[in-house]
C-alpha cells in the first residue's frame, strides 16, 4: 500500500494551498511530510483522503482514489488535526461507531484502546480528556482498522516524552510490519530520528522528496537542509 | 446495511439527541394544560380537537432534533470521520434521513399518545367524557405523529445544507415563528396554505395560524413530504462536492 501524489494541484478561491506537487511514500517505511505553516501539507493529506476534491491532479492509495477503496478504514488509517471528537460521548463509544461502520467488533476497540494507553480511560466522556488523551483516542481511531496505509497529522502533538518515545517505536513497529506510514509534522528533531524517508514541502510546492541520508548523515543536516529549502520565496 | 447500524450508535451514545426529543412530550403537556386552564371549553368538541392536535405541535422539537443530524456533526468536527469512514456521502445523507426519520416518528407517536393521555387526563378531571369514536379524534393523532416525522427530515436536510448548527437553528425558528407568516400575507391565501408550516398545521388538523384556507389533511401530508424529499435531495447533492476542510 502506497501513498502517490500525482501533480496536484488545489485552489480554494484565489488562494493556491497546492501546486503541481508529485511524490509516493513508499511502502515499509515512515515518510516525514515536512513544511513551514501554510506549506500545503494538511492540504495534501485532505486531498489523499478525498476530504477536499483536487483541482489538478490526484493522490491515489494503493492505486485508487480515496473513494473508490472497498472498505476504507482497514485500507487507510487517518490522524488529522480537525478530527473532532463530540464531547459528550465516551471515549469506547466514539470508537465503536467507527468500528460499526467498518465491520469490526467491539473487542478490536478494546485492544486498541489498550494499545495506546487508554484502558482505563475508555468509559470516560472525551470533555474531560487532555490533549494528550485526544491525540491517543485520535490514534486509536487510525489503528483501529489495521490499515496499510496511516497518515497522520502531528501525532505527537499533546504526548509527554514517554509518549513519543512510544509513538517513535509504535511507528517504527508498523512500518516494519511492511505498512506505509506517512508523519506530517514540524518537528524536524523527532522525524530525523523516527523517518526513513522525507516530502518537504514550501509554499504549496515541492522542494525535496527522497531518503532522509541524501540530506546528510550528520545530526543537524535535517534542519540545515529544511531551512535552506523552505526559505526562498517562491 | 453498517451505516444505518453505526449512525443508529452515534445516537444511542449519546444523551443530548434524547433531552431535546423529551422536550416534544413535555410540550405537549404544557399546551393541553394551558388551553384547558385559559378557560377552554372540554365540552366543545373543536376543543377537544385542537387539544390533540398539541402532538403535532411537538414537530418544532423534532425539527431541531433532525438538524443535529449534520449540523451537529459539522460543529463537533466528527463529520471528517463520517466521511472517511464512508466517502460515499450521498448514502451517509441517505442513512442519516432514514434514522433520524424514524427516530422522529417514534417521538411523534409518543407526543401523539402523551396528547391522548393528557387530555384524557383534563376531561376526566373536568367532568366530560372524552369522544375517541369521532373519526376526526385518530385523524389528529396521526396526522401530529407524521408532522413530527416530516419536521425531522426536513431538519436533517436543512442541517446538511445549512451546515452552522445555530444558524440552521436559527432559520427553523425564524421561519416558523416569523417569515412564513409574512410570506403568506405576501403570497396571498391560495398560495399560502402550500408553505410547509400552513401544510403542517393542515397535516394536524388545527389552524393555530389563523390561515384563511388550509389544504385537506391529505394534502398538507403530501406538500410536506414534498419538502422533505426537496431539502433531502438539495442536502445530498450540496454535500457531495463539498470540501471538508
Amino acid at each position: 500500500m502506497e501513498l502517490e501524489v500525482l501533480g496536484l494541484t488545489k485552489k480554494f478561491g484565489a488562494v493556491t494551498a497546492v501546486s503541481d506537487v508529485s511524490f509516493t511514500a513508499p511502502a515499509g517505511k515512515v515518510t516525514g511530510l515536512l513544511g513551514p505553516n501554510g506549506s500545503g501539507k494538511t492540504t495534501t493529506l485532505r486531498a489523499a483522503l478525498g476530504l477536499v476534491r483536487p483541482t489538478v491532479g490526484s493522490a491515489l492509495i494503493g492505486g485508487i482514489p480515496y473513494q473508490g477503496l472497498a472498505r476504507p478504514r482497514r485500507t487507510v488509517g487517518a490522524l488529522l488535526e480537525a478530527t473532532g471528537l463530540h464531547p459528550g460521548r465516551r471515549a469506547r463509544d466514539h470508537l465503536r461507531v467507527l468500528a460499526a461502520t467498518a465491520g469490526l467488533p467491539d473487542r478490536r476497540v478494546d485492544e486498541v484502546l489498550d494499545q495506546v494507553g487508554l484502558a482505563e480511560a475508555a468509559r470516560r466522556t472525551v470533555r474531560g480528556f487532555s490533549l494528550g488523551m485526544r491525540q491517543r483516542l485520535g490514534l486509536a481511531a487510525a489503528l483501529l482498522g489495521e490499515p496499510g496505509l496511516l497518515l497522520l497529522d502531528e501525532p505527537a502533538n499533546g504526548l509527554d516524552p514517554a509518549g513519543v518515545a512510544w509513538l517513535r517505536g509504535l511507528l517504527r513497529e508498523l512500518a516494519g510490519q511492511g505498512r506505509c506510514v506517512v508523519v506530517a509534522s514540524h518537528g524536524l528533531a523527532e522525524v530525523s530520528q523516527t523517518a526513513d524517508h522525507v516530502v518537504i514541502l514550501s509554499g504549496g510546492r515541492l522542494r525535496f522528496a527522497g531518503p532522509l541520508l541524501e540530506l546528510g548523515t550528520s545530526g543537524g543536516a535535517l534542519e540545515s537542509a529544511f531551512l535552506k529549502l523552505t526559505a526562498a520565496p517562491t | 446495511m453498517v451505516i444505518l447500524r453505526s449512525e443508529f450508535r452515534k445516537l444511542t451514545t449519546l444523551r443530548a439527541p434524547w433531552l431535546v426529543l423529551a422536550a416534544g412530550p413535555l410540550i405537549v403537556v404544557a399546551g393541553v394544560t394551558g388551553l384547558v386552564e385559559s378557560g377552554g371549553n372540554v365540552r366543545n368538541p373543536a376543543v377537544q380537537a385542537q387539544a390533540l392536535a398539541h402532538a403535532g405541535l411537538a414537530a418544532i422539537i423534532t425539527l431541531l432534533f433532525g438538524i443535529l443530524a449534520v449540523a451537529g456533526e459539522y460543529r463537533h468536527g466528527t463529520i471528517t470521520d463520517t466521511f472517511l469512514s464512508v466517502p460515499a456521502r450521498g448514502r451517509v445523507i441517505a442513512a442519516k434521513l432514514a434514522v433520524y426519520g424514524v427516530v422522529g416518528a417514534g417521538a411523534g407517536l409518543v407526543s401523539s399518545a402523551v396528547a391522548l393521555a393528557i387530555t384524557a387526563a383534563w376531561w376526566a378531571a373536568k367532568g366530560a367524557t372524552l369522544h375517541l369514536a369521532a373519526g376526526d379524534t385518530w385523524l389528529t393523532l396521526a396526522g401530529g405523529a407524521a408532522a413530527n416525522l416530516a419536521f425531522a427530515v426536513i431538519g436533517v436536510g436543512l442541517g446538511a445544507l445549512i451546515r452552522n448548527q445555530v444558524a440552521a437553528v436559527a432559520a427553523g425558528l425564524a421561519w416558523i415563528a416569523l417569515i412564513e407568516g409574512i410570506a403568506g400575507q405576501l403570497l396571498g391565501p391560495g398560495l399560502a396554505r402550500l408553505l410547509p408550516l400552513h401544510a403542517s398545521e393542515a397535516l394536524d388538523r388545527t389552524n393555530i395560524l389563523g390561515a384563511g384556507r388550509l389544504l385537506p389533511q391529505w394534502g398538507g401530508a403530501i406538500a410536506l413530504a414534498g419538502y422533505a424529499a426537496a431539502f433531502a435531495a438539495v442536502a445530498a447533492v450540496t454535500t457531495l462536492r463539498r470540501d471538508v476542510t
